[in-house]
């Protein structure tokens, strides 16, 4: 029974760090067409901020707290200088946004060196319920992963915002005919989209320890969790993510790590050929 | 996929529009005068005397890593087939290359097979199999798969690939099979330097003509089509998805070829072969040098492993962020690589077909 519930825990928590990222990825692709190859890198940029934080002797959190913020900014020029090129052509965006995250990756590599950091976490210690201890930072994660995306939720259905990105996404031009600026709307699009990757990367960093490929391990993943949950509105990546993550943490418990990592990617690829709408289709919120 | 073309497309003329223009102007007026006017064969054949020679000028160490080039141009032909002449975004095309790696380095640990003849052969047919698989999977079916599909699809095939070969133990797991015996003909054994350098060199010959062939048939006017507009292929009555489903196993077989070269050059595989790190590899190669020309291709591979190879001694860690922004600068600026300038648009998608030829070649003669 304690080993189930550990077990379940720790699906749970890999599953919401895997919505957590996909998030991001899922809004930027779902709104704007846009697979963005660079969201590893802004996780990780997310990431090297908190440590840069906690390696100038301030408190973690504010590194957390910033993350979004600077990784956002960082995402709104990016967009404003390079994306907006490549709205047309879904591939090139592709390469571009490649380009653009071997840029970023290289960089954080030449400044960390080929090293694995760690970050400690904030709320450290353990929650314990009965004979079980659970890690207090991975539960906070899947708190502030349930937040952050009921926050999203609201933003994008409830908001004048919301509302606005919604219109220049499903028909710019109309959206234009009706008094609102796209080009800014793209561009807050991205900008939020980076700033989820970027708090994505602080609230794992302290799990997953910095080094410079952390970002790309998720990139496929997010990916996949994208296309199996469905392009076109925010809760189908989100649902893929679910899946996808619950599936990645759930299945190595049954069969050898080796043929479940596999296993999970297969599976999506054939689920994905045979649906391609994917689980949710449609568009919208 | 017409999408992005179009994308490339209004991308060309702000920034060669002048050029074409001249460059069509010209060869409409002189229509008579044109072969002499042709730039691809001299690009060829310049690549060709430089890289025949280059031995005899590099020291043995260069030779070796002359030969690395070679044997990555030759992935990068395979790759430029898919995306530069038919529009299919393989982001894994290391799978092939990688699998082929792996299964000759197998029949060389396990059943002692290193005769050319044999392992070559096998590694084509490797890297063939996997092709028509994959390729079969993601391109055939009843709906057509939509490109982002099939570019995420391939990409996840080979991370998938990666992480099987890092996790099987009969693989070698992290390390890969190491120190594979050398290839050999008869009693005499393939090792690094220049006989392996003319060795790769002459497959490379042998399969750029091959290709050069089949990008200037009528089969490769259709592909050409399907790049344009795969649409309007379709409604010419072209079966669209078998034609991309064929040429992805014909890129398949070259990466597969290009793979057993490279294992049994380097004298081991590991996991990175069939990984996502080489799969981008080979694209930025093709991007670099120019898709859609197959000798952009292997000038891509050789340009950037050259100035790799020269700027890694000292700027080992600024030269990946270097390499990111020229990336970027030839995406934005040059979509259609380094080659285009020297290139004209309209010899790069040349001509088609036997007739065409036929009636060169009449020209040819009829003038002297």
């Amino acid at each position: 029974m304690a080993n189930a519930f550990v077990a379940a825990f720790e699906i749970l928590s890999f599953g919401a760090i895997i919505v957590l990222i996909v998030l991001g990825l899922g809004i930027i692709a779902s709104m704007m067409g846009i697979f963005n190859f660079a969201q590893g890198e802004f996780v990780l940029l997310g990431a090297y901020i908190t440590y840069l934080a906690y390696a100038k002797g301030l408190p973690i959190w504010t590194g957390m707290v910033a993350a979004p913020f600077v990784v956002g900014a960082l995402g709104f020029m990016l967009e404003a200088l390079i994306i907006r090129r490549f709205y047309a052509a879904p591939i090139v965006a592709m390469l571009g946004t490649y380009a653009l995250g071997l840029i970023i990756r290289e960089s954080v590599r030449g400044l960390i060196g080929g090293f694995y950091l760690t970050v400690p976490e904030p709320i450290g210690g353990s929650i314990d319920i009965g004979a079980m201890h659970i890690s207090a930072w991975r539960f906070t994660i899947i708190v502030i992963t349930a937040l952050v995306m009921v926050c999203c939720y609201l933003l994008l259905s409830r908001t004048n915002f919301g509302l606005r990105m919604r219109a220049t996404l499903e028909n710019p031009s109309l959206a234009r005919a009706s008094g609102i600026s796209t080009p800014l709307m793209y561009g807050a699009t991205f900008a939020f989209g980076s700033a989820l990757a970027g708090l994505a990367g602080a609230l794992i960093v302290p799990v997953f320890s910095l080094y410079a490929d952390l970002g790309l391990r998720f990139l496929i993943q997010g990916f996949v969790a994208v296309m199996v949950g469905g392009v076109g509105s925010f809760i189908g990546p989100v649902a893929g993510a679910g899946v996808i993550g619950t599936l990645s943490a759930a299945l190595p418990w049954v069969m050898a790590p080796v043929v479940a990592d596999v296993l999970v990617f297969v599976l999506a690829i054939v689920f994905i050929k045979f649906r391609p709408q994917g689980l949710i289709a449609g568009k919208g919120v | 996929m017409p999408k992005s073309m179009g994308a490339v497309k209004q991308v060309i003329p702000a920034n060669t529009g002048g050029e074409a223009d001249v460059a069509m102007a010209e060869h409409g007026s002189a229509k008579q005068a044109a072969p002499g006017r042709k730039v691809l064969p001299i690009v060829e054949g310049v690549v060709l005397v430089a890289a025949l020679v280059a031995p005899l000028l590099l020291q043995d160490y260069l030779t070796v890593f002359a030969t690395r080039v070679i044997i990555l141009a030759l992935f990068a032909l395979s790759f430029d087939l898919v995306w530069g002449y038919a529009g299919i975004m393989s982001f894994g095309q290391a799978l092939f290359f990688g699998s082929a790696g792996y299964g000759v380095a197998l029949l060389a640990r396990d059943l002692d097979i290193t005769n050319i003849f044999l392992v070559l052969p096998a590694g084509t047919l490797i890297g063939l199999t996997f092709a028509l698989l994959l390729g079969g999977f993601l391109l055939l079916g009843r709906h057509p798969s939509s490109v982002i599909f099939v570019s995420l699809g391939t990409l996840t095939g080979s991370y998938a690939a990666d992480r099987l070969a890092r996790g099987w133990y009969y693989l070698g797991g992290q390390n890969g099979i190491p120190s594979i015996s050398s290839m050999t003909l008869g009693t005499y054994e393939f090792s690094e330097g220049p006989p392996f350098y003319y060795l790769v060199l002459g497959i490379l010959i042998v399969v750029y003509l091959l290709c050069r062939f089949l990008v200037r048939s009528q089969f490769g006017l259709a592909l050409a089509g399907l790049r344009e507009n795969e649409q309007r292929i379709a409604f010419f009555g072209y079966k669209a998805q078998h034609l991309k489903a064929i040429i992805f196993a014909i890129g398949g077989a070259v990466a597969g070829l290009a793979g057993s070269l490279y294992a049994f050059h380097e004298g081991f595989v590991w996991p990175n072969m069939v990984g996502v790190v080489v799969s981008t590899q080979v694209v930025l190669y093709v991007l670099f040098g120019g898709s859609g020309t197959l000798i952009g291709a292997v000038i891509g591979a050789v340009i950037v492993e050259g100035v790799s190879f020269w700027l890694s001694d000292n700027y080992r860690e600024v030269w990946p962020i270097i390499l990111g922004v020229l990336l970027l600068l030839v995406i934005l600026f040059r979509p259609l690589g380094l080659i285009s300038f020297v290139l004209g648009e309209r010899e790069r998608v040349g001509s088609f077909g036997g007739k065409s030829r036929a009636t060169g070649k009449e020209k040819r003669n009829a003038a002297p």
